[in-house]
Order: structure tokens, then sequence, then C-alpha cells
């Protein structure tokens, strides 16, 4: 008879890491009704509403046509909110339903159980970005500009939002602390941060406010790639962005490790 | 000690009858109804506040990225055009979703049958239920128009157009809730209703622009939406100014709204997905 012995791991449980992302991007594509053509669907009346608002003005901003501005605020913004409800839903679901003990049993790491949950929320949410943005592009042409920026802001959005869903998930008791958080934090932040207008057109105390914002940054700067269009500088976007995701990161990470709501 | 057995005072009582109604049972009708008032005013944040904040951002989106553009639609500044448009569709939406809802997880649950085993028609639960959904979208309705005049001029033009297409149109989304609360059976496919349905209808009926601006054949089509009408006489009654025909809106909300009872008493009354 063979003896049993725990099974070992290299510095990283590789398996379980990838275990974990999978889980939940593929809990979130069973549900794609809800998550990726809901977000379609809804987008696309966005984009609709505002074009027929605007009738036959042909309203620019800076060398761009506003549908052109728009489309990459719809995007980008999409991803960050589909990922933000992905590991928030997931974390608060199993919490709620008891399932959370299998997380917490499996040999994950804090920082595993960090990089897994925020890996499948950016996946999540770039796959639902992926699923607007084809027939986005379909009807309005843009002038790709910088595959880098669009990639690094949108892959950063995604992380941020995706690590603030964690931070909320574990936070939240109920299904009304998540709604709370997604109504009066999460679009609140995406909308007042320049997907559909530009800040320039904002009064300075508002434009100056909304450069404090790090969601600004995220939309700014993958507009930048999407288009040639920034109104603020994707240098310090990317600064920002990158400092925020680390900064939510280790605070999420803490979480984990303290246990917190999650383990008595 | 002599203790002798007596016959206990409960033998000297008539059995208890039935409790007996007129042909309205109006304690009834509105118990239903305070316990759908209660139940969305329990969760204030989320059932008020919410939508008010989710809406102003959707004014303040609007006004910034078109307001620039387009001064004026059919001579009203665009932000008292937007207005009106705004407040309806909140309150057509949370007059649906509190009657969906609110049959729906009854369902979920099973305590649905606390609300069909009292004596209760099909006709009084229509009513309770429908009438929480309009108490609920007014509400929604006069706290976003509260916020929205500290910040936007909002004339009053005809109070009577007002009042009749908030509470035709709440009692119209409140009665499409009540029917797919009653025919959904899982919460996927009320989502679906909601962002498939009833968001399009509401976002795509002249709420942020004039049909007016639509191409001929969406032009013709709007005109048999009754999303459209509400919207319509809605701001006719602040702004004064009408797309389409204020009589045809009236007649075709009424109707909308006679049909839809309809369905719903026929539902109720034959059980529906409801009883076994």
């Amino acid at each position: 008879m063979a003896d049993l012995a725990p099974r070992r791991f290299g510095a990283v449980n590789w398996r379980g890491l990838a275990t974990l992302c999978l889980k939940d991007v593929r809990r979130s594509l069973r549900e794609y009704r809800y998550s990726v053509l809901g977000p379609v669907i809804s987008n696309l009346l966005f984009l609709a509403v505002f074009a027929l608002a605007l009738g036959g003005t042909a309203s620019r901003v800076g060398e761009l046509s506003f549908l052109q501005f728009l489309v990459p605020g719809l995007i980008i913004f999409a991803v960050c909110q589909a990922a933000y409800q992905t590991s928030s839903e997931s974390l608060l679901f199993d919490k709620m339903e008891g399932m959370i003990a299998d997380t917490l049993m499996a040999p994950l790491t804090p920082v595993e159980l960090t990089a897994g949950y925020a890996c499948s929320s950016a996946a999540a949410g770039l796959i639902t970005g992926a699923a607007v943005a084809v027939p986005m592009l379909i009807l309005v042409r843009l002038p790709v500009a910088s595959l880098p920026l669009i990639l690094f802001f949108a892959i950063g959005g995604a992380l941020l939002h995706g690590l603030i869903g964690i931070v909320v998930g574990l936070w939240a008791e109920r299904w009304d602390h998540y709604a709370a958080a997604l109504t009066f934090l999460v679009i609140p932040f995406a909308f007042l941060s320049g997907t559909f207008y530009s800040i320039r057109s904002l009064p300075a105390v508002a434009e100056a406010a909304a450069r404090l914002n790090p969601v600004f940054y995220v939309i700014d700067g993958f507009r930048a790639g999407c288009t040639g269009h920034a109104d603020g500088s994707t240098t310090i976007g990317a600064l920002v962005v990158g400092l925020i995701v680390l900064a939510l990161g280790s605070f999420a990470h803490r979480l984990f490790r303290i246990g917190y709501k999650i383990k008595p | 000690m002599n203790r002798s057995i007596q016959p206990g005072p409960a033998a000297a009582v008539a059995a208890p009858e039935p409790r007996r109604y007129g042909s309205v049972n109006w304690l009834g009708v509105w118990t239903l109804y305070l316990k759908e008032v209660r139940r969305f005013v329990k969760v204030a944040t989320q059932t008020i506040l919410a939508p008010l904040v989710t809406t102003l951002l959707y004014l303040a989106i609007f006004v910034l990225a078109i307001g620039g553009a387009v001064h004026k639609i059919a001579d009203v500044p665009f932000a008292e055009f937007l207005a009106p448009g705004l407040i309806m569709m909140a309150m057509v939406q949370n007059a649906f979703a509190n009657s969906s809802s609110s049959l729906m997880i009854a369902k979920v649950q099973g305590n649905i049958v606390d609300v069909l085993m009292p004596p209760l028609s099909a006709g009084e639960l229509i009513c309770g239920f429908a009438l929480g959904g309009v108490t609920r979208g007014l509400v929604v309705g006069f706290a976003m128009w509260s916020a929205i005049i500290l910040i936007i001029p909002m004339g009053l033009h005809d109070l009577f157009f007002v009042l009749f297409h908030a509470v035709a149109a709440s009692l119209m989304l409140s009665l499409l809730g009540v029917i797919g609360g009653i025919w959904a059976e899982k919460f996927d496919q009320m989502a679906a209703m909601t962002n498939f349905v009833i968001t399009p209808l509401s976002f795509l009926s002249g709420t942020f622009y004039s049909i007016g601006s639509l191409p001929k054949f969406w032009y013709g089509v709007a005109h048999l939406d009754p999303f459209f009408y509400m919207i319509d006489g809605f701001r006719y009654g602040f702004t004064g100014h009408a797309d389409g025909s204020l009589l045809a809106g009236v007649i075709a909300l009424t109707s909308v709204n006679v049909a839809l009872w309809m369905v719903a008493y026929r539902m109720f009354q034959r059980g529906y997905k409801l009883k076994a």
C-alpha cells in the first residue's frame, strides 16, 4: 500500500490557482445572458440613444466625432463593471450559501486567493468588454493609436475593479450591500470620469476633482490607445493605475490573510 | 378537597363562523397593499435612493455630453426636455420592479401561499400588487422631481397630463410586472425581461430625444409604442410640447391598462403557475 502523504507544491500552488481562476470565468460564461448579453444590449442602447439625441449635429471632441469619443468609454466601462461584478458576486454568493469553505479549505495562500479572484474577474471583464466591442466597432470606426496602451489600461482597469469587487465581496453581508456599492460607488465613479464626455467640458473645480479620480485615468488611457485622444497624461495615468492596483491588491491580500468576515 | 368536574365555558359558545365580507374584502386588499408598500420602504436605499442617484447621473451625463451641441429640442431647452423623460423612465422601471420582484421572490421562496390562502379574489390580488407598484413609481417620481427642480427650472404646463400619465404609466408597468412575476420561473427570465424588453423600450421611446429625429420607418413604429405615449404625454404636462397626439396617448394607455388588467385577472383566476 502506498504511503499517504500530503501533496507537495513548489512555492506556488499553480494548479490550485488555475482552478480557482477558471471557476469564476466559467461561472460568468455560464450565465452569459446576464454577464455578456446584458452589457452588450445596454451599451448598444447607450450608443443608439446618444447618436439619436445628437441628431444631425456634428458634435466633435477634439479631432474625433462624438461617437468615436464615446465608444472606447463604453467598452472600458463594460470591462470595469463586469470585472467588479464577477469577483464581488462570486465571493458574496459563496459566503451566503456557505460554499466559501470550499475555497478556504483548499491549500491556497492568501496571495494565491487574491491573485485567483483578481485574475478571474479581470478575465471575465475582458471577455465582456470584447463582446461589447465587436458590434460597436462595426458601427463606429476607430483609428487605433496604440495597442500597448489599450491592453495596459484594459487589463489595469479590469484588475482594479476586480480587486474592488473582492473587497466589497468580503465586506458585504447581504445583496443590499453589494447593490449599494455598485450604485453609489462603482457606477458614479465610472460615469463621472469621462465615459461619456470630455472632462474638459466640466467647470474648473469639477475637472480638477475628476483628475484625482483613478477611474478617470483608466478611461482616458484606454481611449488614448483606441483613438489617440487623451484629456490627461497617459504616463501619469499608467503610474496611478499601477499604484492603485498594487495598493488594492495588498489590501485584499490582508483581508484574506486575517480572514475578514470569512473565518471565525 | 372536593373537586367536581364542571363543563368548560367553551362548550356553551357556538362554533366560530366564517368571517363575512361585503362584495369586496377591503381589509384584505388594504393589508396586501400595505405589505407591498412596506416591502419597498424597508429597503428605501435600494428602491428610492438608488434610482434617484442613477437618474441624476444620467441627467448630468446627457447635459454634459450633449447639452453643448444640442441646445434646444423643438424650442424646449435640452435639460428641460430631458428631465420629464428621465422621471418617467425611473417611475416605470421601479413600478415594474416592485410587483415583479415581489411575486417572483414569493414564488421562489414558497411564501406565495400566504397570499393565495387568504380570502382574496383575483381582482383583489391584482389591486394589492398593482397599487403597491404604482405607489413605488409615484414615490420615486416625486423624489426625482423634487431633486431635479433644484437644478433645472421645470415649468408646469398642465397638471392633469402630468398626473394622468404618471398614474397610467406606473399602473401599466406594475401590471406588466404582475404578469412577468407570475410567468417567470427563474431570476434569469426576470432579468432577461428587464434587460431586453423594459429597459430598451423605456430608453428608445423618446426619453432622450424627440422621435422627430428618428428615421421615417422608426418614427412610424414609435407611434405604436405605448412607452412613447406615456413619455410624450408626461412631457407635455411639464413643457407644453408633444411629439404625438395627446388624445391617442390617453386612449392607448387606458386600453393597454384594461387589456393588461384582464390578462393578469385571468392568470390569478386560473392560478397560472401559482396553484397546483
